[in-house]
């Protein structure tokens, strides 16, 4: 049943790839250089920006991760044809730990409870930290649990795209059992794994501040910055062989609907902590939207509104945007820029009661970015753009019932 | 690596055999006359009798109960100062949650496009009618003065009053309120052209009537399943936000006031799933006896189960999540009063049913993870009855161990259900029993035409 | 019975295919005013009979946006301007709280326009119609396909139609009477 004309295709990654290797790495050297310059003239800036762009390319990674463990329980198409985009992110996980390294070491720019207490001026914190930073929020604690994190994520990428390579020789093997019984414990793993690691990294700037929906909406971010990452790489590569034959629009029409989904939960997720904290108005927690409202950072929350959800919403809903690659890349692309403003949104206003975006903002995330993308490329290259020994390859191939839902 | 053009690749049939959705060998008229028949000739047997039977009498415990609520008023409940909301809004949150599953099924797995879906939808359709309708009551029933409910609803009025908005208690009105609505309308959009079937496949002149007026006239004219199609994938399309937007508003009902226990912002989705579990338990609990006293193993098949039990492990993981979280942010937090109501749950009066909550909800159904249980209809069974318990134990547990320990010392209490308790309880089971009884006595409890849609001879074939 | 003249004449067909098939040939032969009954929705059908036009998206469209509307008009103005009351010193415009009854406004109202909108464009209920004077019709609900030619057709002779129909290959031809 395999058709001869893809049997004939060659499946490895374009030149273009390569390029965009060599390209990204000299953006991401070039910048690097200034933001290591920035961090000797302004460290504590150069910390905040730096767990910024952390946590977006972190995003990235982990999100692949996600889905291609979504699409080994839930089979498709659509994930097959980015199957290999979504592994090469997931196997830039190495370079992330090795990114996370400085984060300890600049911890006193970031954390507060890394800080010594007598320095802390409010009693109540004060107590609130001599608790906590025994039990939970030590510095050991804070590594300890990071190289978990880390082990566990490289573990599962590992054996995922080890189980992955082995589909480019042959024989024609079905191992979808062996890919399902990890992606289910994989799933769970990893949603608490992210939790617990946001809680770490980024809620913990604010020790005294809890919300139980906060992982989930880390979570849900990462999961949508991943899908509109791989539409726009699909963008790239459609105009060459081999993605121009394989990439049907009923599988840009599925990534669309995946990115309407997810982004629908962020939507839900950020909407519910929103009203219960709005409608409870404790000052333990209020605190936190206030600071994000107030002093020009408000602006930004209405942007995310419009930006992040009711423009692309609307555009989603329609059906023949959704199927265009070449249209549906401008929303991705936007999307993920959304992503970043989102974190910054996030992260930024604990360092300062009024908006302050510094040139470190940009230039750190853009040197990670950089950096990841010059990885991911080469990943990317290294391996074919489609496992041809693996029989649900066929559904590429031969995709079935095309014409239904909305 | 790049193929040889030469290479030939040898593709063996190495995909696992999925267990199909349709037995084979079913023509259109022989799903047609299967299903029908079971209304329309099909003898009243002496077991749907005896079944009918007795969740008629539990009905009547029900009217009992209610027509002694509406004399003696709320008093006769357990509900107390603190604990003023008892055994109602707890059967109220497990009654809606069951029915979530139901529009789950026939709406978002229509999107998904998982045509499995099509001989369950149906009857898990008419599942959540009737849960809806169970859960509706009891709010009403614990307002006091039941017979001013319409109060709720924003109408002119010489009072010169109006809701205040708010309130979650008004958005719940709303949403369920439109949550009946749309389940009615969806499940009676599905029905028309069955109703149509029996109307045409019955031999007597009165059922001829009732189903030829229920029909409306349908008579499957491809403008009319144009139009048909194209309502019932925007009905499901509507009912998808809708149905996660039900058990979110039930979530804020707690979860806007400050009550620790309620106050916390992972309710939302932890609802949603919570309701989405147990309603698939409900589902499972109701499809096993069915296809087996009704022969229906050719619809209903071991697939259907695999699937419910895969969906009822993924959302009872997030329960289990929700659990985790709410525990840890107890502890993390710093909040004396979150911190205390952790130790209660734990340690408290109540502490066995948060034990046994932990065991039905999280720990029992982790099973499920082995294949061989989860296509065993017993156990899937027994599985899903102890879900259900677990799910109700949990609603339990939010409103009365949060309620019954409050910030003063001097205002702590105990709730107790009474007799009028339980038998409001197990009358609103034995209402939902009656009502599916007479469901799939009456009308066909497996969508006719979605069956026949299923048969490899639905497909147009190219010329 | 006084009739002045048939309704349609009607073919019935054995599988979806072949009604699909006769369908097309039909409206290509340039017969248009033409309908097909299936027991079950076809896709190609109501293309192949030439009905392109469905507006029941609109419909639900604009049911959806009234009911958006007037959710958050109504909430807006009871709490505002007919009866403002101070909730905890929250603001009498307070729109967070307002965006849930909103959006179920909205879904209501869809929903409504949805299943209201479906029948009155389908002309329903209607308990007469002359296609259930044929007593092979019945089977119209179980796993028989019709094709249906009505006398309105500007190109419908009685016995030259019946021939047309016949050259498709159908089971059963029947007349329909008024």
């Amino acid at each position: 049943m395999s058709s001869p004309g893809v049997v004939n295709l060659d499946l490895s990654a374009p030149p273009i790839v390569r390029l965009m290797e060599r390209r990204s790495l000299i953006i991401g050297v070039i910048f690097a250089v200034i933001a290591i310059v920035g961090a000797f003239l302004r460290t504590d800036e150069f910390f905040h920006a730096y767990l910024l762009g952390f946590m977006l390319w972190l995003g990235v990674a982990l999100g692949s991760m996600a889905i291609l463990m979504i699409r080994h329980l839930t089979g498709g198409g659509w994930g097959v044809v980015i199957r290999r985009l979504q592994g090469a992110a997931m196997r830039t996980l190495p370079l992330l730990a090795l990114l996370f390294v400085p984060i300890p070491f600049g911890r006193r720019f970031l954390y507060i409870w890394a800080r010594p207490l007598d320095s802390i001026p409010d009693a109540h914190l004060r107590q609130h930290l001599a608790e906590i930073t025994r039990s939970y929020l030590s510095v050991q604690g804070f590594i300890i649990r990071a190289v978990i994190y880390f082990a566990i994520w490289i573990g599962l990428s590992f054996f995922l795209s080890k189980w992955s390579a082995q589909h480019d020789q042959p024989p024609m093997r079905d191992t979808s059992a062996r890919a399902k019984a990890l992606s289910g414990p994989g799933l769970v793993l990893y949603a608490f794994t992210i939790s617990f690691a946001a809680i770490d990294w980024v809620m913990s700037i604010d020790p005294s501040w809890i919300s139980t929906i906060y992982g989930l909406i880390i979570l849900i971010g990462e999961v949508l910055s991943a899908m509109c990452f791989a539409v726009v790489i699909e963008r790239i590569l459609v105009d060459y062989k081999p993605m121009s034959e394989l990439l049907k629009p009923d599988f840009v029409h599925d990534h669309g609907k995946w990115m309407l989904t997810f982004l629908m939960l962020w939507a839900y997720f950020s909407f519910s902590q929103w009203l219960i904290i709005w409608a409870g108005n404790l000052p333990e927690e209020i605190t936190w939207y206030i600071r994000r409202l107030y002093g020009g950072w408000g602006s930004i929350g209405l942007m995310l509104v419009v930006f992040h959800f009711v423009v692309p919403f609307v555009l989603l809903l329609s059906r023949p945007f959704k199927r265009n690659i070449r249209k549906l890349v401008w929303l991705a692309t936007g999307l993920m820029i959304m992503r970043f403003v989102d974190l910054f949104w996030i992260i930024e206003p604990n360092f300062s009661p009024t908006i302050r975006v510094t040139w470190l903002d940009i230039v750190v995330p853009v040197a990670m970015g950089g950096l990841w993308l010059a990885y991911f490329f080469h990943n990317l290259a290294s391996m074919p753009l489609l496992p041809a020994f693996d029989p649900y390859v066929r559904e590429v191939w031969e995709p079935t019932h095309s014409e239904a839902g909305a | 690596m790049a193929l040889r053009p030469d290479e030939q690749i040898e593709v063996v049939e190495t995909k696992a055999p999925r267990a199909p959705v349709i037995e084979p060998g079913h023509t259109f008229a022989t799903v047609t006359d299967k299903i029908s028949s079971i209304v329309l000739t099909r003898p009243t047997s002496n077991g749907w009798l005896v079944g009918f039977g007795f969740s008629f009498l539990l009905t009547m415990v029900l009217l009992y109960a209610i027509s002694y609520l509406f004399i003696r008023g709320v008093g006769i409940w357990g509900v107390n100062i603190p604990v003023g909301w008892g055994f109602a809004i707890v059967n109220f949150v497990w009654w809606i949650g069951i029915g979530h599953a139901g529009t789950l099924i026939s709406a978002i797995l229509l999107l998904l496009r998982q045509s499995w879906r099509n001989s369950i939808n149906r009857f898990a359709e008419a599942m959540t009618l009737f849960a809806v309708a169970c859960a509706g009551m009891f709010p009403v029933l614990h307002l006091g003065r039941p017979w001013l409910a319409y109060w709720l609803f924003p109408y002119p009025n010489t009072m010169n009053y109006w809701p205040q908005f708010r309130s979650p208690l008004v958005w719940d009105v709303f949403a369920v309120s439109t949550y009946a609505t749309t389940s009615l309308l969806f499940w009676f959009v599905g029905l028309i052209p069955d109703l149509a079937t029996l109307r045409d496949r019955s031999h007597n002149r009165a059922l001829q009537m009732i189903y030829g007026i229920l029909a409306m006239g349908w008579r499957g004219s491809a403008r009319h399943w144009s139009r048909y199609e194209t309502a019932y994938l925007l009905l499901a399309g509507l009912a998808t936000p809708l149905v996660l937007s039900v058990h979110t508003v039930v979530s804020f009902d707690f979860a806007i006031g400050i009550v620790p226990g309620w106050h916390t912002t992972i309710f939302p989705p932890y609802f949603v799933a919570g309701a989405i579990y147990s309603g698939f338990a409900m589902v499972l609990m109701l499809a096993i006896p069915i296809r087996k006293f009704y022969g229906l193993e050719d619809f209903i098949t071991e697939r259907h189960l695999q699937n419910s039990a895969k969906v009822m492990l993924a959302t009872g993981l997030i329960v289990a999540y929700g659990y985790g979280i709410e525990a840890f942010m107890g502890w993390y937090g710093g909040n004396r009063s979150d911190a205390f109501l952790l130790w209660n749950r734990l340690h408290g009066p109540y502490r066995a049913v948060y034990f046994s909550l932990l065991a039905c909800n999280i720990f029992i159904p982790q099973v499920l993870w082995i294949r061989k249980l989860r296509s065993n209809p017993a156990w899937l069974f027994v599985i899903s009855g102890v879900i259900l318990v677990g799910m109700w134990l949990e609603r339990f547990v939010i409103v009365v161990v949060s309620l019954q320990r409050d910030f003063l010392n001097s205002s702590w209490g105990m709730y107790y259900p009474t007799r009028w308790d339980w038998m409001t309880y197990i009358g609103t089971i034995g209402f939902f029993l009656a009502c599916m009884f007479l469901f799939v006595r009456i009308l066909p409890m497996i969508s006719i035409f979605e069956m026949r849609q299923l048969l490899p001879q639905a497909e147009v074939k190219p010329e | 019975m006084k009739h002045t003249g048939n309704y349609g004449m009607m073919a019935e067909f054995d599988s979806p295919t072949t009604l699909v098939a006769a369908a097309r040939q039909t409206y290509e032969a340039g017969y248009k005013r033409i309908d097909a009954y299936s027991p079950f929705p076809i896709e190609e059908l109501a293309e192949a009979i030439g009905f392109h036009h469905n507006s029941v998206p609109l419909v639900v469209l604009i049911g959806g946006l009234l009911g958006c509307a007037s959710g958050y008009l109504l909430q807006w103005w009871i709490s505002t301007v007919s009866y403002p009351i101070n909730v905890g010193g929250r603001p009498y415009h307070s729109w967070p709280a307002f965006i849930v009854v909103t959006f179920e406004m909205t879904i209501l109202f869809s929903v409504l326009a949805a299943v209201f909108g479906m029948l009155a464009l389908n002309g329903l209920p209607m308990p007469y119609h002359p296609v259930f004077n044929v007593p092979r019709f019945a089977f119209a609900t179980r796993d028989r396909f019709f094709l249906m030619i009505f006398s309105s057709d500007p190109k419908y002779r009685g016995s030259e139609t019946k021939a047309f129909l016949e050259s498709l290959n159908p089971r059963s031809i029947s007349e329909v009477p008024q």
